[in-house]
Formats: C-alpha cells, sequence, structure tokens
C-alpha cells in the first residue's frame, strides 16, 4: 500500500493508502465512484480513458488511466470530464461538442474532451499559423477511438471553436 | 414462475428506470456535480433550444448513463457495497475440459463462490431457446466454441477481485485433457432461395419464394454441407421444386454459351469484433429469499433480456427462484448488434442469484469482450453471373453462401436469410439461385452486427459487377444502370419493394460527381505512387419483418412533453428523434425523453402469443378476436429500425393527443362550432413558431394559439392529454379502428389508451384491426436504402500503405427526423466500412478472439488517420416528398465503401482481391 494525496478539478483528496497496483482508472471509478472517465480497453489504446495532468509550470498533458497506477498521480493535479463545466456552466468545448452532435454515444466523448481541452489550452499559450490548424486538430485527436461517428464532427467542434477565438489560438496571418 | 407474457409486462411494470433526460431552462447555474445525472433524475435537454442531442449535456459532463457506471451504492433501495464477477472462459475447443486450478487464488484473494454447470443443475435453470447449450462448459465435455464460458467466480471485495483478475490473466488455470477434436453441432439453418421471372416484367413469376414459401432442404446430418440436390432421397416436395429450377439455372450458366458472359467467383469475408467501446456489464442483486431480483443491464433488446432471465429461473428451485424481477435499462456505449440478444445478461442474473443478498457486477474487460462477445460472421461465397453480352443485361445468378455461426446458433439463420435475399443487391435479374447454410463451429458465437449479411454479399456481388463491367468493356456506372431494378420490379423472393428506390438517381449523383468524372486524368498505374477509383451501390433492408414498439406521450397542462418508448439509445439519437418526431404533432419539443423503457405501458393490457414470424394466417385471424392481442409486443432496437418503428408508437400517440385534445380546444378557443366545415380541417392546420394556426385563420380575425394556451384548455375541458400506443410492422403496419369520443378512429397502430384531462389512463379496445397478412413472412424485404460511393485511393508501391485520398458517398433516408444525427451515422458508417475493408480480421479458431490474448494494438479499427476527414463528402438525398416517412439508414452507409475501395485497388494495381481485409502487407505483396 502506498499513501496517496492529488488534486481533481481543484478539490484535494488524501491522503488515503492505495494498492500499489490499483489502477487510476480503478482509483476513480470504484473509489471515488468518478465514472465520467470511461474504461475502454485497458491497453492504453482507445483513450477513452484520458485525463487531464496539469503541470506545476502551467502546461497541461493528458494520460491514459488504465494502465497507469493510481499511485504515480501522486502529489499531481489532475482533471477529469466531471470538472469541465464549471460553475453550472459548459466549457466552450463541451458546448461545441453538443452543437455539432460530435458524439452518439458518447463512450468516448470524455477523452476526446480531454484531448481537445489540452488542444486549446496548448494553442494559447503556443498559436499556429492557420494553415497548421487542420494537422494539429488532426494528430491531437488521432490517438482517440471512435467507433460511432467517424470523428469528423468532432474535429469540426475543435476547428470552430479554435476560429471562433482566432486570435488567441492562431497566429495572426502577416 | 414461467409467466405469461401479460404477466411478464407486469413484472417489468414494478422496475424500469431508465434514461430520462429533461428540460434545460438554460445552462446557467445547472450544477455539473458528478452525480447529478443519473438517469431519471436530470433536467437537460438542450434540444428544447434547437441544437444538441436530449443526451448531449448528460453525456459531456460524465453523467451517470451507461451500464458499467452503476454501482449499488448509486441505486436507491439497493445495499451499499458491490461484489464483483469473472466469468471464466473456454481457451481450448479441441480437448476436455477437466476444470480450473484456483491454487494461485490463496487467502484474500479467494473467491466467495465459484458457479459451474454442477451449481446449474442444483438450482434448476433452464437455458432459453435462443442460446441454447450449456450456459457452462461441465468437466469432461469438450466445449462446443472457444469463449464458451466454464465458471463464474464471485469476490466480495473489489481488491480481491482486481487482483484476482490480474492472476488469472494467462488463462492458463483453465485445464483440459485429452484431444477429441472440435465437437460436432447439426447446421444452424439452410435455405434455398429461387426465382424465376414470368416472360415479361408484368406477368406473374414463374416461380419464386413468394409463392411457394421458403424451403430448406432435407437434414443430413452426418454431412457438414447439405446435400442441394433436388433428387436426394427423401428431399421435401416443396425444396425439390424450388431446387428443380435451381438446377436448371446452374445448368444455364455452365452450358457453354459464346452469347453470354459467365463469370464463376469466389469471395470470403472475415470476423469482426462490433468493438463498441464499452465493454458489456450488469449489475444485479437478489434478496436471496425468493423476492426481487433486481437487474441493471445495458441491451439493445430490453425485452428479450428481462424476459430470457425469467425464463433461466422459471423453474428454479427454491431458494433461487425470484418471485419478481425488476430490470432496469441504461444507455449502452454503443451495440451495432452486438448487444442484441447477448447471452451475457444471463451470467449476470446468475451472479447475483448465487451470492444472495449481494449487490453483484459482471464486467467484461477488454480481452474477455474480444473473447466472449458476439461477432460478424465470415462468409464464403461463391456467385456465378450470366450477362448478354449484346444488351449488356444480367440474365441470371447463383450463388452459394456459407456463414461460420461459431458456437452458439444465435442470430445465424436469420443472418444467412438475409444475405441470401440481398445477394442480388440492386440489381434486376429474372433467375436466381442462391442457397445459404449458416454452420457451427468451435469459433467465437456469430450473430447480429451492422449490416447483417448484406455487407458481406454486398461486397462479393460490387466486386463481381465491377469485374463483369470491365470484361464487357462498359462503363461501371452505366452498367449498374441498365441493370437496376426498377421501383415496381421483383426482388428476389418475388415483391417489390413497397418504398422508394432512388437507384437512378443515386448511380447519376456517382456519375457527375468529380471524384468519377476524373477519375481517368489521376488514375497512375505505374509509378511510385499508384491512385485508382472505384465505385460501388447497395441497397439494404431495415426492420426485420416482425417489429412492435411502444410509445406513451404526456402533455402537461404547462404544456410540457413527456415521451416513454421502449426502444434504446446506443448513440443512435433516438431520443432526440423520438422529440422531434413527436413535436410534429404537438408543436414544441419534449421536456422529458425516457428510453428503454417497457413499464410504462401496462394499460394497453397487451397479450401475444406464436412466432410472429412463422405464424400462420387462420392462427393469426382466432388470435386477433381478442382486442389486446398482437403479434409482437417489443422489439429489439436493431435492424435500422430507430427511426422507422422506434419513434413510430410515440408519434401515433401524438396525433391522437392532437386530433382529440389540442385541436378540440382550438376550435373552443377559436370559437369554431363543432359543425362549421372548418372543424374537420385538423390536417391543414400547422405549427408555426410554436403557435397552431390553419389556412384563412388571420382572415377570420382569428389569432395562431400557442401549446402551453391550448394545452390548458384540452386539461380544463377533458379532452385528451395523453396517450399509450402500439403498433407492429411486418413489411407493412397493422391498422385498427378504435371507437373514439363518438368517432371511428382509424390509425396505424393496433392498440391505444388515452387520458382525458387529469384523469387516469383508459384503453380503448380496438373495434377491428387489420394485421399485416402472414403470407408476408415469405418476403426477404420490403424496406430498403440505398447508399452509392465512390472512392479514390493512392498506394504506394514500396510499402503497400493505402491512402483514401477522396470519397463521395450519397443515401437516401426518407425523412431525416434529426438531419446531424443521420449525417453523423453515415460518417460513422464509412469509418466502419473503412475498417472491415482494410483492417479489421480475427482468426476464426485458435489463435482467434476466444483464446482471451486478443485487444486493441492487436485488432485494428479505424482511427481519424485512417480516414479522409477532410476529404469526404456526405450527400443525403432530401425525401420524395414532405411527409415521405423515415426510412433506415444506419447500416446501407457503411457498405458501398466496402466493394469501391476494393474496386479503387483493382484499377490502381490491376489485382482483384477476393477477401478482406486487403492490408497494407496484401498489397505489398501483389506489388513486389
Amino acid at each position: 500500500m502506498t499513501t496517496l494525496s492529488l488534486t481533481i478539478n481543484g478539490q484535494k483528496h488524501g491522503p488515503m493508502d492505495v494498492r500499489d497496483d490499483l489502477s487510476m482508472n480503478d482509483f476513480l471509478r470504484e473509489m471515488l465512484g468518478m465514472t465520467g472517465t470511461k474504461f475502454g480497453c485497458g491497453a492504453a489504446q482507445c483513450l477513452s480513458c484520458a485525463i487531464i495532468v496539469d503541470a506545476p509550470d502551467g502546461s497541461s498533458t493528458t494520460s491514459p488511466t488504465c494502465v497507469a497506477p493510481a499511485v504515480s498521480f501522486d502529489g499531481k493535479s489532475i482533471r477529469t470530464v466531471e470538472g469541465h463545466a464549471q460553475g453550472g456552466q459548459l466549457s466552450v468545448l463541451q458546448q461545441a461538442f453538443i452543437n455539432h452532435f460530435a458524439f452518439q454515444c458518447g463512450y468516448c466523448t470524455a477523452g476526446f474532451l480531454g484531448e481537445g481541452q489540452v488542444l486549446l489550452e496548448r494553442l494559447a499559450r503556443a498559436p499556429v499559423p492557420r494553415e497548421a490548424l487542420e494537422r494539429t486538430i488532426a494528430d491531437a485527436l488521432d490517438g482517440h477511438l471512435c467507433r460511432c461517428t467517424g470523428y469528423i464532427k468532432y474535429q469540426e467542434a475543435m476547428r470552430d471553436v479554435i476560429l471562433a477565438d482566432s486570435n488567441r489560438y492562431l497566429i495572426a496571418a502577416k | 414462475m414461467r409467466p405469461s407474457r401479460r404477466e411478464f409486462v407486469k413484472w417489468l411494470s414494478a422496475g424500469g428506470i431508465s434514461v430520462s433526460l429533461s428540460h434545460l431552462a438554460s445552462a446557467t447555474g445547472v450544477p455539473f456535480a458528478a452525480h447529478e445525472t443519473l438517469p431519471g433524475r436530470g433536467k437537460f435537454n438542450p434540444a428544447t433550444k434547437g441544437a444538441g442531442r436530449v443526451d448531449g449535456v448528460a453525456k459531456v459532463t460524465g453523467a451517470k448513463l451507461y451500464a458499467s457506471d452503476f454501482r449499488a451504492n448509486d441505486l436507491p433501495g439497493w445495499p451499499q457495497t458491490t461484489s464483483h464477477a469473472i466469468l471464466v472462459r473456454a481457451n481450448d475447443a479441441a480437448h476436455v475440459y477437466t476444470g480450473l486450478d484456483l491454487g494461485r487464488l490463496g487467502g484474500a484473494l479467494k473467491p466467495s463462490v465459484v458457479v459451474t454447470a454442477a451449481d446449474l443443475d442444483r438450482i434448476g435453470t433452464q437455458v432459453p431457446e435462443f442460446y441454447a447449450g450449456d450456459l457452462f462448459c461441465p468437466p469432461g465435455k469438450t466445449p462446443l466454441y472457444l469463449g464458451q464460458p466454464v465458471a463464474l467466480l464471485i469476490f466480495e471485495k473489489f481488491d480481491a477481485f482486481d487482483q484476482a483478475r490480474l492472476a488469472l490473466r494467462d488463462g492458463t488455470f483453465v485445464q483440459f485433457g485429452e484431444e477429441t477434436g472440435p465437437v460436432v453441432v447439426p447446421d444452424y439453418g439452410a435455405f434455398r432461395f429461387t426465382r424465376v421471372a414470368g416472360p415479361s416484367p408484368d406477368k406473374p413469376d414463374v416461380y419464386s419464394p413468394l409463392q411457394a414459401g421458403w424451403v430448406s432442404p432435407k437434414k443430413v446430418q452426418s454431412a457438414a454441407l447439405p446435400v442441394w440436390s433436388p433428387l436426394a432421397k427423401e428431399m421435401p416436395a416443396d425444396y425439390a421444386k424450388a431446387a428443380k429450377h435451381g438446377e436448371q439455372i446452374r445448368a444455364e450458366l455452365a452450358a457453354d454459351d459464346a452469347s453470354m458472359l459467365v463469370l464463376d467467383r469466389e469471395f470470403e469475408t472475415q470476423s469482426v469484433d462490433p468493438m463498441f467501446l464499452e465493454p458489456e456489464c450488469g449489475l444485479a442483486w437478489y434478496d436471496g429469499k425468493g423476492g426481487n431480483l433486481e437487474l441493471l443491464l445495458g441491451v439493445q433488446s430490453p425485452y428479450e433480456a428481462a424476459e430470457s432471465i425469467a425464463h433461466l429461473f422459471g423453474k428454479a428451485r427454491a431458494p433461487y427462484k425470484p418471485a419478481h424481477i425488476n430490470a432496469q435499462f441504461a444507455h449502452v456505449g454503443g451495440g451495432f448488434g452486438g448487444r442484441d440478444h447477448t447471452p451475457f445478461i444471463l451470467y449476470v442474473a446468475l451472479a447475483a442469484v448465487c451470492f444472495p443478498g449481494k449487490p453483484v457486477r459482471l464486467a467484461h474487460d477488454r480481452y474477455q469482450q474480444f473473447q466472449g462477445g458476439i461477432k460478424r460472421h465470415a462468409i464464403k461465397m461463391r456467385s456465378r453471373i450470366g450477362i448478354d453480352r449484346a444488351t449488356g443485361k444480367i440474365k441470371a445468378f447463383a450463388a452459394d453462401h456459407v456463414l461460420d455461426g461459431g458456437g452458439l446458433a444465435h442470430f445465424s439463420a436469420s443472418v444467412a436469410v438475409v444475405a441470401a435475399t440481398g445477394a442480388i443487391g440492386i440489381y434486376d435479374i429474372p433467375k436466381v439461385d442462391v442457397r445459404t447454410v449458416a454452420v457451427h463451429s468451435r469459433g467465437v458465437s456469430a450473430g447480429s452486427m451492422r449490416g447483417y449479411g448484406i455487407l458481406q454479399a454486398m461486397t462479393a456481388l460490387e466486386v463481381l459487377i465491377d469485374e463483369a463491367a470491365s470484361e464487357l468493356k462498359r462503363d461501371p456506372i452505366e452498367f449498374r444502370r441498365r441493370n437496376a431494378l426498377p421501383q415496381n420490379g421483383r426482388t428476389m423472393t418475388g415483391n417489390p419493394y413497397i418504398v422508394s428506390v432512388r437507384t437512378p438517381e443515386i448511380l447519376d449523383k456517382l456519375e457527375k460527381h468529380p471524384i468519377w468524372q476524373q477519375r481517368a486524368q489521376f488514375r497512375q498505374t505505374s509509378s511510385d505512387r499508384l491512385v485508382g477509383t472505384g465505385v460501388a451501390c447497395v441497397t439494404k433492408d431495415y426492420g426485420s419483418g416482425a417489429d412492435g414498439s411502444l410509445g406513451r406521450v404526456e402533455l402537461a397542462p404547462d404544456g410540457r412533453i413527456v415521451i416513454y418508448c421502449d426502444h434504446v439509445e446506443m448513440g443512435n439519437g433516438i431520443g432526440t428523434a423520438l422529440a422531434n418526431r413527436v413535436a410534429g404533432h404537438l408543436g414544441a419539443v419534449a421536456d422529458e425523453v425516457s428510453v428503454a423503457r417497457v413499464d410504462s405501458y401496462d394499460v394497453l393490457g397487451l397479450v401475444t402469443s406464436g412466432d410472429p414470424s412463422s405464424i400462420d394466417q387462420k392462427t393469426q385471424d382466432a388470435a386477433e378476436r381478442n382486442p389486446r392481442w398482437v403479434p409482437a409486443i417489443s422489439s429489439p432496437t436493431s435492424s435500422s429500425i430507430g427511426a422507422h418503428v422506434g419513434t413510430h408508437s410515440a408519434a401515433e400517440a401524438a396525433r391522437v393527443i392532437f386530433r382529440f385534445g389540442l385541436w378540440p380546444a382550438a376550435l373552443e378557443l377559436w370559437r369554431i362550432p363543432r359543425t362549421d366545415p372548418r372543424a374537420r380541417q385538423w390536417a391543414s392546420a400547422s405549427w408555426q413558431n410554436g403557435q397552431l394556426t390553419m389556412p384563412g385563420l388571420e382572415m377570420a380575425g382569428l389569432e395562431p394559439l400557442a401549446l402551453p394556451v391550448l394545452a390548458a384548455t384540452a386539461h380544463a375541458r377533458g379532452f385528451v392529454t395523453g396517450a399509450v400506443a402500439h403498433s407492429f410492422s411486418r413489411w407493412a403496419w397493422s391498422r385498427a379502428r378504435f371507437p373514439l369520443l363518438g368517432e371511428q378512429y382509424r390509425a396505424d397502430i393496433d392498440a391505444l389508451a388515452i387520458r382525458k384531462g387529469k384523469g387516469k389512463f383508459e384503453r380503448i379496445n380496438r373495434a377491428s384491426v387489420k394485421f399485416p397478412p402472414t403470407d408476408n413472412n415469405r418476403i426477404g424485404t420490403a424496406y430498403t436504402s440505398m447508399c452509392g460511393t465512390v472512392v479514390r485511393v493512392e498506394i504506394e508501391r514500396a510499402t503497400g500503405a493505402l491512402r483514401i485520398a477522396k470519397a463521395y458517398s450519397v443515401f437516401e433516408c426518407g425523412t431525416a427526423l434529426v438531419p446531424e444525427v443521420v449525417m453523423g451515422q453515415a460518417q460513422g458508417g464509412f469509418a466502419m466500412g473503412v475498417g472491415y475493408a482494410l483492417l479489421e480480421t480475427l482468426p476464426p479458431f485458435e489463435g482467434g478472439p476466444g483464446n482471451g490474448e486478443w485487444n486493441l494494438g492487436r485488432y485494428l479499427v479505424a482511427r481519424g488517420s485512417d480516414l479522409p476527414l477532410r476529404d469526404l463528402e456526405i450527400e443525403m438525398l432530401k425525401p420524395q416528398t414532405a411527409d415521405e416517412a423515415p426510412k433506415g439508414m444506419a447500416e446501407v452507409v457503411m457498405i458501398p465503401i466496402v466493394p469501391a475501395l476494393i474496386n479503387a485497388i483493382h484499377d490502381a494495381t490491376g489485382h482483384r482481391f477476393r477477401a478482406l481485409p486487403v492490408t497494407a502487407s496484401l498489397l505489398k505483396g501483389v506489388l513486389a
């Protein structure tokens, strides 16, 4: 057993004792009841289990939770799908996914939201030229599997959010 | 305990929470806490604002929606702790199963309960006929198939379960002895479909399944495949008659006739997994004292699931025999057919009954889902086609299909029939003979999956058609147009389609598309990068030929609308489609849509008997004298029937509310007396911007009326404010007459209940009914949708890597209830088709998924980078008329891309592949 403390969606959890071989996915879903983070494959291949990990320097990445031990998140700050909306207000990306009918069964949606949110925040820090946008979106989302939608509407939703605030996310054309 | 259907419905009525997504006045101020949106508790419905799905907010906020999200402590009244079960499956089906070695599960890891075949005998379970076979392989027998369950291990604590599943991962604890070879089982079904057209289209057929019925050869148990000869000993007379015509067609195809081009080709398709993203899961709790069995499941067939579980324990001994079953159904994280009639639910129920007093969760991980989940049939097909060289007209077609059904029969016979009766695709062919057999094998069970045999048959056909056009030096699209079945032409079973046939329009669209127009310009066959273009056009049935649906609509005094429906939300947008279809009658999007409900229609008091697919006319005529009898009560959400069937009953219920509630309310408010001719003009009324209006209203000095005003009046005056309806389709709707408020009301429903004002629902016994004739069971399909695709591919000669450069698909679906959802399904279907054509495959036996070692990574499905996301154009044809009914489209959209890709690969490489998938390594091989 190892003592685990971490911050989830801005709320501190722990210290608590967890088994060393308990996956982060089971920690969230079984111990905390936070089932918004899904289990798809258990092999980090579909990324329906991905969450956001916030680094102290302000940068963020996504991480699969199905193959990662919960204890590897000790001291870290993470965001899950339950934390995207703030104060009863959907995030811009959540609303865009709804407006675009981006998902169908919705089981992959939490993973796409996390990845998309990280991309938005990365672009806000380091904008890309307009001509690089499509490749940037495609590369960011490509690890995520969706069996229902064919991915197009997810990508359209991402593109619309970015273009709607292009001063923030894109390098201005000269 | 085996109940009648009527009793059964009563059982179900006691349970059945299901997903209920309600009105969201504004996103602002709504708390999005983790557990806030449990089914039935949410207040979210962004569709009321004109955007998104009714389940949209729940899905982007991580609400608990799916069966896998729930634990016992999420459910009111359940114990707080959840126990966990592992379903152990055989990874060998050629040796005798000897038992489990659980020595590695010592101490805290020891399971609380181990359930085996011996326990089933002790309990007294009975296996539902659909799942015939040992639920658990008993020691001493060779497993019937790879992946057959052998035991359930139940762990009271999660940690023990979690560690045990890791300890058991390698599967070596499942032990086997003597080699026996695979178990031999008779085939699941063999059929012959033969049609010989009359001398001209307006003349009757010489022979057809519609005239003569469907025929099967005599069973020959000692042979692996049926004996098809009409001359074989003791062959049934009806079969011999069909076979005589069939053999004549085959003889003509085999004749040495220089005026005919005859191609004789084989094509093989592979086994694949539906790969829905949420592995199967269920939660159950049995009180252990002969009382309640509570279940929470995620399936496409809720009614069937509960019915099968009731059958399982119907003759169980005390204390294993529940007196009451509460079945609750959640959203499903993808289905694609793989959750329709899934045996998984039986094991969920067994786990609870064998661990009384403790809620038990059974959840597949992905390895287990590959090992035990229903697969798509691999099919070997041999096709012969004869074409008159002078006219380019197809004269005859013969085919033989062999489907690998795997270990359980499941829907294998049905898939074989659908593949066979759909084998001539969009074409008008006067002489057809298709023989098909679904065989048992030791492979993982195959069953229903999106495309349902048509995907396989259509791929073989459209590749063959492409080759034929090439041999005849005819343009592939012109050749298709020349041979396309016209609107009133007869299908292979001898009946015409009763819906629109828009093949010519689709072929025209394909032909004019730049991808096709520029095919010669882009074609490269000699450089490092090969480029080719391919086309295909297909048709796919929707509906199963025996589909029932239930719907209930309630209108509150303030105009709030609540809809209940028995069909399931699996991403298909059924909830949103229901809301939109009801809105067409009631003028507003529902505030609450509750799907997967099988508990809300008791007032109809429905009863049923017999099999709607095989019942004879005399029996049906006798049964229908009972005004509560219907051929089938509820159907799985499958066969692309969500829009067509799933929304029908609710739409008809809404129609009744309008006609006998809102319309009389409007007449009162407009002060139009019932004797005024305008009082009969309800059909000309319409909703505009939420207001009910009718032609000439302004001229008469009257104002349009808002729904809340009308609803309040309907309630105050005791008009109809709620309706419950049932409908049934056997390639036509049942139609009944109801004495309703002094009128004889006729509609495409067969059972009706209404509520007046704030009163209770009361059944209106039908005065007469016309069910579709039982002869309609001889129809292959009467409902169909068409889709065509043209695609350009680029192939790297050195590596075989294929890139889809551009693609265009065009399809028709009648009236699209939610166009955005329809388009999303079309895009997703395209992606699934690409995966099927180029990536996905499962070895059938040893080394295949039955060994428990398969997962994503090894099994490849299409990712975004495999698809032309910015270069895929999909066109949905507008309905032919403003009131054209919705047509099922979820399956047809995945099909034409598969043969179009194979044809494009041929165009680029000169090699015609005759098996799927065409992987990069195979391409590299032929290009070397």
